[in-house]
């Protein structure tokens, strides 16, 4: 079972370079923080580095690029539902 | 019973009736319910903080907090790193990645309750606001996952240990691993919104 690696595992990045992009967001994420950009550039900022950072993590360490699409939507339904809940959380 | 119905009862007992392993959608369905759990507290959290206003989050130690949210990228990438080694059947590797993980996860407990005793000593407590109230609640639930992951891989390494887990047998490392990186997750979405989006 040594060396087993199937087609998909060989055609997507290691799982070390995910984890250096990961820290490289983070690390931008903190500069942003210690520079003091202001808001609304700052927030939509941050947002949009948490939200590759999720999206990283889900695709490649949970597999779900790979995996049956089903679990997918298990996980993004809720996901979506949720931001709804929040925006208007946010909006009352 | 017809062969065909007979043959689709074999596959569900077998786990695998939609093409799909029982255990990891039972995983998949638990973390959909995490999110509504976590949602609930995190709306709850940006609705206080955006009519309220939280100007306690100022005090927040961004650069401690920065430190420990590095520490739990870094488990995830053991995590993902030990489920590979067992599915190539290096049991050695696998052990030590686990090991690695148990050491990162209590780091990053110790750094929260290093943060937790911070905020205590400059008066923001569970019970003195709103504040401290959904700030508590919030991270206090995300650490008791954090714990209870620490658990579940302690006791993954104790059956790796025993030689009850390798290749053939990897997927109970890989439903651990489902809920390790949900937490991950669960942390970042955390961390920007409650540390950086002041």
């Amino acid at each position: 079972m040594q060396g087993r690696a199937t087609q998909a595992e060989k055609g997507r990045p290691g799982y070390g370079v995910i984890f250096l992009g990961l820290v490289f967001l983070t690390a931008i994420e903190l500069g942003i923080s210690g520079v003091r950009i202001l808001p609304p550039l700052s927030t939509v900022l941050y947002l949009l580095f948490s939200g590759m950072k999720v999206a990283l993590v889900a695709a490649f360490y949970m597999h779900l690029r790979e995996d049956n699409r089903l679990y997918t939507a298990v996980f993004v339904l809720p996901v979506l539902l949720l931001l709804v809940f929040a925006l208007l959380t946010i909006a009352i | 019973m017809s062969q065909h119905a007979m043959q689709h009862v074999e596959d569900f007992r077998a786990g695998h009736a939609l093409g799909l392993d029982h255990r990891k959608l039972g995983m998949w369905m638990f973390i959909a319910s995490e999110v509504m759990f976590f949602g609930g507290l995190i709306a709850a959290y940006l609705h206080y903080k955006y009519r309220l206003g939280f100007p306690e989050a100022a005090e927040l130690n961004v650069v401690l907090v920065g430190i420990n949210t590095m520490v739990l990228l870094t488990s995830s990438y053991t995590v993902v790193s030990a489920l590979a080694a067992i599915r190539q059947g290096r049991q050695g590797r696998f052990i030590a990645w686990l090991l690695l993980t148990i050491l990162l996860g209590v780091a990053f407990l110790g750094g929260q309750i290093y943060e937790f005793a911070d905020l205590v000593r400059q008066g923001v407590t569970l019970t003195s606001g709103v504040f401290g109230s959904s700030f508590f609640t919030l991270t206090g639930f995300h650490g008791l996952h954090v714990a209870g992951g620490v658990l579940w891989a302690i006791v993954t390494l104790v059956r790796g240990l025993r030689g009850t887990l390798n290749a053939e047998h990897s997927m109970a490392v890989e439903i651990f691993g489902l809920y390790w990186h949900f937490v991950d997750i669960v942390w970042i979405v955390l961390f920007t919104q409650i540390y950086l989006i002041v």
